[in-house]
């Protein structure tokens, strides 16, 4: 995948605390030229544009700019493997099968599994980005108190958002201001082990 | 006598003045992910209205003839609703910035205590996705050059996105 790109790896390169960027710029200088593109998004755009609602999520886009697999959690190494229960091997022979095969890659999903999982055009999601949207702006310009109402809308909104509860909880004491923690919500829904969908990859390759 | 009459006039003449001076509010409005502060808007229930030049500064958009307007892109105003959008007290024309959002279904989020609204993207920028198109942006590297989506056009790309939480 070298000529591939542009990628986002915000785990070095953060979009979330306004104040981290700096450091952790920083930090990434000195790793030296890489292979592929980082970009930082303060505002959560690709988010918002993508309809994108945890973290790591990947999408794949033909040379035409067309999707060809949509929003799907995407680890290409095994850094959270205890956590997730999710082996990145599968996922990544997949990604290099497509980089390979292209449109004819067993792993490219077809236009009726696209359309069914982009369809939803729910006024709910966009308003929930919009809320989102105006916590970020009220936290920013010094009150992150009043942030949290809007931050509370959008969580409500669009429940499947991992992304505004992470952001809202890591820019507040999540206990005091929402009652809970990442943990107790992962316990919630069964453990980390179900906390990532798997990708829906299909059994066997083309041949 | 005298002495009685003057402290009545001058009730009435600041009666008569706060209503209009009250009217106009600073304001905060978030459009594109972009911040613009005016310190001449109204708010009438929640709704916003910013005089044209207040909407060209914070949107770009511009009140034509044949609609609202920004670059190749024209959102007609409905002839028999045209009220609803545009107010004239010379030499100033007021414009209602929610109504507009209304009409091209953009979300709007308000928080009235900071006076602040928030512009999400309008139905046009959210068509991308059931076009199976993906939708372009430009975000900037790590020392701050600006890279578009679009200008890897022609090599497959693989997007990948992480937080710091």
């Amino acid at each position: 995948m070298k000529d591939a790109g542009p990628w986002i790896d915000p785990l070095k390169y953060a979009d979330s605390k306004p104040d981290l960027p700096k450091e952790t710029i920083e930090t990434a200088k000195k790793v030296g030229p890489l292979t592929y593109t980082v970009l930082i998004d303060e505002k959560h755009l690709v988010s918002k544009l993508y309809n994108m609602v945890n973290v790591p999520t990947g999408v794949w886009i033909d040379e035409k700019g067309r999707i060809v697999r949509p929003n799907e959690v995407a680890f290409v190494d095994d850094r959270f493997k205890n956590f997730s229960g999710l082996d990145s091997a599968p996922y990544l022979s997949a990604l290099k099968d497509w980089a390979e095969k292209g449109d004819k890659s067993a792993f490219v999903m077809s236009e009726d599994r696209l359309r069914e999982k982009l369809s939803a055009n729910d006024p709910n999601i966009a308003q929930a980005a919009a809320e989102f949207g105006l916590g970020e702006q009220l936290y920013k310009s010094g009150h992150p108190e009043e942030a949290i109402p809007h931050f509370k809308e959008a969580q409500r909104l669009n429940p499947k958002s991992w992304n505004y509860k992470r952001q809202a909880w890591a820019l507040s004491d999540a206990k005091r201001d929402y009652g809970t923690s990442f943990k107790e919500e992962v316990d919630k829904i069964g453990g980390s082990k179900v906390y990532y969908p798997p990708p829906e990859l299909p059994g066997e390759k083309k041949p | 006598m005298k002495a009685n009459i003057l402290p009545g006039l001058l009730l009435i003449l600041l009666l008569v003045a706060l209503p209009a001076a009250a009217k106009e509010i600073h304001a905060t409005m978030v459009y594109d992910d972009v911040a613009t502060d005016t310190a001449a808007a109204r708010d009438e229930a929640g709704q916003l209205w910013i005089t044209t030049a207040d909407l060209k500064r914070a949107t770009r958009f511009e009140v034509k003839p044949q609609g609202v307007c920004r670059d190749e892109l024209c959102f007609p105003l409905p002839k028999a609703r045209q009220q609803e959008f545009l107010r004239k007290t010379p030499p100033v024309v007021w414009f209602n910035l929610t109504a507009f959002a209304a009409l091209v279904h953009q979300p709007v989020a308000h928080d009235a205590a900071l006076s602040t609204w928030y512009f999400g993207l309008r139905a046009d920028q959210r068509q991308g996705l059931s076009s199976l198109q993906a939708p372009d942006f430009t975000l900037p590297d790590i020392n701050g050059k600006p890279h578009s989506l679009s200008d890897f056009r022609g090599k497959k790309v693989f997007l990948v996105t992480w937080a710091s939480w």
